[in-house]
């Protein structure tokens, strides 16, 4: 797909996904590096819980595919081997933080497409700010409607701001290459990660100006009529997911729900088959009650105590439900439908150590994602990358070496 | 100057949430997308809410108008031959085309990639099922970002240890699975300049959302270590990271000062509390975190969220409020970029949506528009696209294709 187009990143939490999904998608990606590591190498968690600049998974994760290079930043020497790069490759990722991006100060090649990424708006009232995966993430809308009341709203163990942040500087950048593709000409883009972020805060923010109150934190539950109607329930080995929903469309999920488990003989077959898609406006003319619901609620954990997470996702596949199992990492990991549709890609983390990884985000009809090559350890490409693309002898390579430019 | 995707021609088959946001990805970026609808089966996210003013109505919801900004609007029967042959015909102008039918319903229609890229070789046409097209237990299972969420390993590390998980906010993974969704979309629209080649693209919304989770599934595969909810906000090897609790009615700041400067300006601003010598160290913070925690909460507590973010602002801190929808509404960030565009409208009267989630410096976007109403554009369409006459048009009409 993007065979012809070459990356470079100077590594952030934020560039690495927007990378990684160049780098799927078939592009020489290149990441810079100061000389101590990218700070996504001081990300946990760490192979078999030992750190180290080689060991952090996260890194492992995000940087599949790619080739690294050290350069100090700040030296002379490093800013003109930095220039020289820029003017071999097409696409380049920075990020900003307390509102300086290492490529503000570069005079960018004209057929460059630079992405730079920053927590907020880059000239709004908080360009400045500093900033963290988790502080962006509170800015988001998301925490803010997400959680038990009674507790602290609720963040992703894993950072997101970086991974939403990430795919729409990847977007922008292949949309700066659409442009490029027509006329030849590259430009700067940005990216706000706040703005990306929101995404996971859904259309919730657009409630209040639409003359509705603001929505509270609820535990992902709702209730009705003085019911509370779950959205998880335990099962035999975990927990699984079940949206009732009432309406025209959705509601009819509802009926073939609530008959399932009154063929299994966890609910009584009158309120099965009570008609859910009218059931708000029913129960306001009173032809139905609080009661059914509670029924219904109480008939559905019965019906999931006694399945499997498999028993019940197959039930639920049959019968078109908006619910499925909860599955953790290693029923991602054993799953036959992601296996047999070949999700999974082997990758090295270590020597000796290969493990098969969901790499492949997309099925393409002619074109597969593959791990080419596992995430590079630090300055693993610093001299072919020297060498082939600005043409520097090895023995000036080595003069860079011993005054620490490289 | 043009937008990005200025004369690239969009098909939009999909509906609720994933397909529609991956169009609006590329209306944004000056695609023309042609949405298609029925008035006799209406996007079903019309009925969600919120709704302007809260009355529902299909043209009244803003989480509709939100997700379909910037599109024009057929009104088909898809189901009618004559529908079927319109669909070809879009199929033929299109660059893209996207749809999120249950799997295997598409091609009981003939209108599937194999169809549609006979007609037009070029097509790249991408599809965004809950578990993609391929695999034991793909076809016939359609689903929601909720369910996508539960089965890519996120919903499981969402909550407290010691209760059921939460999840994420909403249907997760319909706003998850457009970005991979986009960029393959771009990149075999790239390809193709090159090639000519068009391209069939599969993503299943279940898998986008393990990518976003890919550091928890590493830990799994290399360590062995199924990752748990863990409730806390913040890293575990960072203190203090973390919510801490506000004045008012549940909210509450967010704070990353575990970095030796960011640690030493908090002690300051805090004072007393945090002088204790064992909090000199990071080994002596990690080790007394429920102390530091109990103190920052303590200083927090009796404060307004915004002013506790001001006050560590002001001497470089990682803070922000959590905010809520209000917060955003009102965010002074927010308002100086113009995320969010107004319009007045017929039917909503004065309403907002947000504007897009890019900058170019030489290639401005296209003012964001509301979404079309079901139908709006059925005509000029046909007309401009299709290259029918007014005399074939009302012919269709009469049939009742064009509902």
């Amino acid at each position: 797909m993007l065979s012809d187009i070459r990356v470079l990143e100077i590594s952030a939490p934020e560039t690495m996904q927007a990378g990684s999904v160049l780098a799927a998608l078939g592009a020489d990606v290149v990441v810079v590096e100061p000389l101590t590591g990218a700070p996504g190498r001081r990300m946990e968690p760490f192979l078999d819980e030992i750190p180290g600049i080689e060991r952090s998974l996260t890194w492992h994760a995000m940087n599949r595919n790619k080739r690294a290079i050290t350069l100090d930043m700040h030296s002379a020497d490093s800013r003109e081997l930095l220039a020289g790069l820029l003017a071999k490759f097409d696409i380049a990722f920075d990020a900003a933080s307390n509102g300086l991006a290492p490529l503000d100060d570069f005079t960018l090649p004209e057929k460059l497409v630079r992405i730079r990424i920053a927590p907020f708006g880059p000239d709004g009232p908080k360009g400045g700010y500093a900033s963290s995966d988790l502080t962006v993430m509170a800015a988001s809308g998301a925490p803010g409607v997400t959680g038990d009341p009674d507790r602290a709203p609720l963040f992703f163990p894993v950072p997101q701001s970086m991974m939403e942040a990430g795919s729409d500087a990847a977007i922008a950048a292949l949309a700066g290459l659409a442009a490029r593709d027509c006329d030849g000409r590259g430009q700067s883009g940005r990216v706000s990660a706040r703005i990306s972020a929101m995404m996971s805060a859904m259309s919730q923010h657009l409630a209040p100006p639409a003359g509705n109150s603001e929505i509270k934190r609820s535990s992902g539950t709702f209730a009705i009529a003085g019911v509370q109607v779950p959205g998880m329930y335990e099962c035999a080995d975990g927990f699984v997911m079940i949206s009732v929903a009432f309406g025209p469309v959705f509601g009819q999920m509802t009926n073939r729900l609530a008959k399932w488990a009154a063929d299994e003989n966890h609910l009584a077959r009158n309120v099965a088959e009570i008609s859910w898609p009218s059931f708000i406006s029913d129960l306001q003319q009173k032809k139905v009650s609080s009661a059914d619901l509670h029924a219904l609620v109480e008939g559905l954990k019965s019906l999931t105590r006694n399945k499997t997470k498999a028993a019940f996702g197959a039930g639920a596949r049959k019968l078109g439900l908006l619910a499925s199992p909860v599955f953790s990492m290693k029923d991602v990991a054993e799953s036959s439908q992601y296996r047999e549709r070949g999700l999974f890609t082997r990758v090295s983390v270590a020597q000796g150590r290969a493990i098969d990884v969901p790499s492949r985000f997309a099925q393409f009809s002619n074109f597969a994602i593959e791990s080419r090559r596992p995430a590079p350890i630090l300055s693993e490409h610093t001299v072919e990358i020297l060498e082939n693309d600005l043409g520097l002898s090895r023995i000036e390579i080595q003069a860079l070496f011993v005054h620490g430019v490289i | 100057m043009p937008a990005p995707l200025d004369g690239i021609h969009v098909l939009d088959l999909s509906w609720v949430m994933v397909g529609p946001v991956s169009g609006r990805y590329l209306a944004d970026l000056g695609a023309d997308v042609i949405k298609v609808e029925s008035s006799r089966r209406i996007d079903p996210v019309r009925t969600l809410g919120p709704f302007k003013d809260g009355k529902s109505a299909p043209e009244r919801s803003v989480s509709y108008h939100n997700l379909n900004a910037g599109k024009r609007c057929i009104a088909l029967d898809i189901r009618k031959p004559e529908g079927r042959e319109l669909v070809m015909r879009l199929a033929q102008w299109a660059d893209v085309a996207i749809e999120s039918f249950t799997p295997g319903v598409l091609d009981e229609l003939r209108l599937g990639y194999r169809e549609l890229s006979t007609r037009n070789p070029r097509l790249i046409m991408a599809s965004t099922a809950i578990l993609g097209q391929t695999g034991p237990d793909a076809k016939g299972t359609s689903g929601v970002g909720t369910m996508g969420a539960a089965m890519s390993g996120a919903t499981h590390q969402f909550g407290w240890p010691d209760r059921p998980p939460c999840g994420p906010f909403g249907p997760w993974t319909d706003g998850v699975a457009p970005r991979f969704i986009v960029a393959s979309i771009l990149a075999a629209l790239h390809r193709r300049t090159r090639t000519g080649e068009g391209c069939y693209i599969d993503v299943a919304q279940a898998e986008a959302g393990v990518q976003f989770m890919m550091p928890a599934f590493y830990e799994f595969a290399a360590n062995g270590k199924i990752p748990e909810r863990r409730g806390v906000a913040g890293s575990p090897l960072r203190v203090p990271e973390g919510v801490y609790r506000c004045a008012g009615d549940d909210r509450w700041v967010a704070i990353s000062a575990s970095d030796s400067a960011h640690w030493g300006a908090l002690r300051n601003i805090i004072g007393r509390a945090l002088r204790d010598v064992r909090f000199d160290t990071v080994l002596g913070r990690f080790r007394t975190r429920g102390a530091i925690d109990t103190a920052i909460s303590e200083w927090t507590l009796e404060k307004e969220s915004d002013a506790v973010e001001a006050t560590l602002q002001s001497v470089g801190i990682p803070a922000h409020i959590v905010s809520r929808g209000l917060d955003l509404n009102r965010d002074t960030d927010l308002v100086h970029i113009g995320h969010f565009k107004k319009f007045t409208d017929a039917v909503l009267g004065d309403a907002e949506i947000e504007g897009p989630r890019s900058g170019f410096d030489r290639t401005p976007l296209p003012d964001t528009r509301r979404g079309p109403r079901i139908g709006e554009h059925t005509n000029e369409i046909l007309e401009t696209v299709c290259h029918l006459s007014k005399d074939e048009i009302a012919k269709l009409a009469q049939a009742g294709v064009l509902a």
